[in-house]
């Protein structure tokens, strides 16, 4: 018999860095004083993990604690282990069940009978904790590609979620994590983006669409009440790449839509959704419902962000405790209707290139949004192309998760992109075209490092280079 | 973490290849970012205005500038800073300019 060699495992062994959650202390912010933002201490560790896994067990996550067959199709499903075929370490139910076999030990009837039979086990100490950490931060941009194929319905998306959300509560995170999710507690937005530089770069950006359609009419309204539409965007977009908004204010301008941005409560993003934490996903989606119910606007539209929209369309009413009934959409959706309704007129020849479209994670196989940006894309480019495999069984970016934050597992995240990569240059498309701000970056690391001859564009910008301007709405 | 060799010694960089000490920055150093992280051969007159308008801001405020005050300060369009860099102001100007990575999705 002939024994396979063993592969060392891909886990990245990256060491807690508690650097930045010192300096947080030592500043003393409010949100490390009053325990919202937890950091590192020393101590039982292991016994406040036990603690807090036994308290939070719904049925969701018991269902996929427990019903695992262990039949290996999730691991068909990862690009982790697609691009590591060798390694056992790098399949979904692997990574689920480093979190499994402590629920097994201590919360089911099984482990704590018979442990060995069940394979049972318990974290020794705060090693073993970082150790998971490297696990479900690292090893798995929570995609739930595997969740899609799994057919007992475990969702391991979940189980990794739901621990990343144990990890958190004991500052045992990555440094990335921990930043971002302090600027969000600290200013409400991920970026720490202050007023007075938001409101500047809107102003900014309203002049600059001025000088393009030639007219002092256009405006980007802050904080007006009673409009139909309250816009909601991803903070990099003022910090890094403000062409997003000048495309949105352009578009809605042309249609005649009664929008405003809020002056608190823009940010949709949340890392509450990347960290676990269901306490920061609940501060900052309140943060838009509010701005929403104060303004009186009739509907939230979400510029294009993956894990901002699953968390404000999706799962920050759940987080928040929020009796949301205002329609909550994509602005995608926005300028499906502005088509189908005729409000805006666009010229397909002007995207001529062949574009492909990514299904960003977060969108298609949690936000159930498939065909919308499809039925956006063929009427506003002249060659649309579909990648495979797509909608909701397309490859993650390979960026999400929250791991564009977290440099420390870049590299094992740029071998596993191997498959976005083939899967890029096989559709021969010179763009490739994403609704989600988190998968530009990913895809451009992706492009960047395999040397892919193609660009990353968005809906907002291939709408706003085939918009017909009528010249009513010019002078 | 990786090392970039400036100068004849090593420099620390992280897995993104930005600077681990900003403090360690020369501008040999940023010639040689700007050559092997964004494919510039050569840095122009235009493209230092930018850098050290972020080099500045940054010691002044330990924060990377949003890219509104890059065109303040410089008098450049918005286009031209992505012209400039093609990978953008934050990953392909703010490692240029010896920063630590943004914090954020980016």
């Amino acid at each position: 018999m002939t024994r396979r060699r063993k592969v060392p495992s891909a886990v990245v062994d990256s060491p807690l860095d508690t650097r930045t959650q010192a300096k947080a202390k030592e500043d003393r912010l409010p949100s490390v004083e009053d325990g919202r933002l937890m950091t590192y201490e020393a101590g039982d560790n292991v016994g406040r993990f036990l603690a807090l896994l036994a308290g939070r067990i719904s049925r969701p996550l018991a269902v996929s604690m427990t019903a695992c067959v262990h039949c290996g199709l999730c691991a068909e499903s990862c690009h982790y282990f697609l691009t590591h075929p060798d390694d056992p370490t790098m399949t979904p139910v692997w990574k689920a069940d480093q979190i499994r076999k402590i629920f097994k030990r201590y919360v089911d009837w099984t482990g704590r009978i018979a442990p060995w039979w069940v394979k049972a086990a318990a974290p020794e100490g705060d090693e073993d904790l970082n150790r998971l950490k490297n696990i479900v931060f690292g090893s798995c941009s929570a995609c739930r590609r595997c969740t899609y194929n799994c057919p007992m319905g475990v969702d391991t998306g979940l189980l990794v979620r739901f621990t990343r959300g144990l990890l958190t509560e004991l500052g045992i995170v990555p440094e990335g994590v921990f930043n971002v999710s302090r600027d969000q507690w600290e200013t409400g937005n991920q970026m720490a983006v202050t007023e007075d530089d938001y409101l500047e770069t809107l102003a900014w950006m309203r002049d600059e669409v001025r000088t393009e359609l030639g007219t002092e009419a256009v405006e980007i309204p802050v904080d007006k009440p009673d409009c139909d539409v309250l816009y909601t965007i991803n903070p990099r977009e003022i910090k890094f790449d403000p062409r997003s908004i000048a495309y949105a204010a352009k578009i809605f301008h042309v249609a005649g839509e009664s929008w405003t941005m809020p002056k608190w409560g823009w940010d949709q993003t949340n890392f509450g959704l990347f960290s676990g934490d269901d306490r920061l996903g609940a501060y900052v989606a309140r943060n838009v419902y509010e701005a929403a119910d104060r303004l009186r606007a009739k509907r939230i539209v979400i510029s294009e962000c993956g894990h901002g929209y699953r968390s404000t369309r999706w799962e920050g009413y759940d987080w928040a405790g929020y009796d949301q009934k205002r329609p909550t959409e994509s602005v995608v959706v926005t300028l499906k209707r502005y088509l189908e309704e005729g409000r805006i007129d666009v010229d397909p020849s002007r995207n001529a290139e062949p574009v492909t479209f990514h299904d960003s994670c977060n969108i298609a196989r949690s936000g159930d949004l498939v065909e919308e940006p499809r039925e956006v894309l063929r009427r506003v480019c002249a060659d649309f192309r579909e990648m495979h495999p797509n909608r909701r069984e397309n490859f993650c970016c390979t960026g999400g998760g929250g791991l564009l934050s977290m440099a420390e597992y870049r590299p094992l995240r740029l071998e596993s992109a191997k498959i976005k990569a083939d899967q890029l240059r096989a559709t021969g498309a010179k763009l490739v075209c994403t609704m989600c701000h988190n998968c530009v970056d990913g895809l451009n690391d992706v492009i960047k490092h395999y040397q892919i001859p193609m660009k990353v564009v968005q809906v907002l910008e291939l709408v706003s280079n085939a918009l017909i301007v009528p010249p009513r709405r010019k002078a | 973490m990786p090392f970039v060799e400036s100068e004849g010694r090593p420099v620390e960089v992280n897995e993104e290849g930005f600077l681990v000490r900003p403090e360690e920055w020369t501008e040999e150093m940023a010639k040689h970012l700007a050559r092997v992280e964004e494919g510039l051969a050569e840095l122009t007159p235009e493209h230092w205005a930018v850098i050290r308008y972020i080099r500045e801001y940054y010691l002044d405020k330990k924060l990377a500038p949003m890219v509104r005050k890059m065109c303040q300060a410089t008098g450049f369009p918005l286009m031209k800073i992505y012209d400039l860099f093609p990978s953008g102001p934050a990953k392909g100007a703010c490692k240029v300019a010896g920063l630590p990575k943004p914090d954020g999705c980016v």
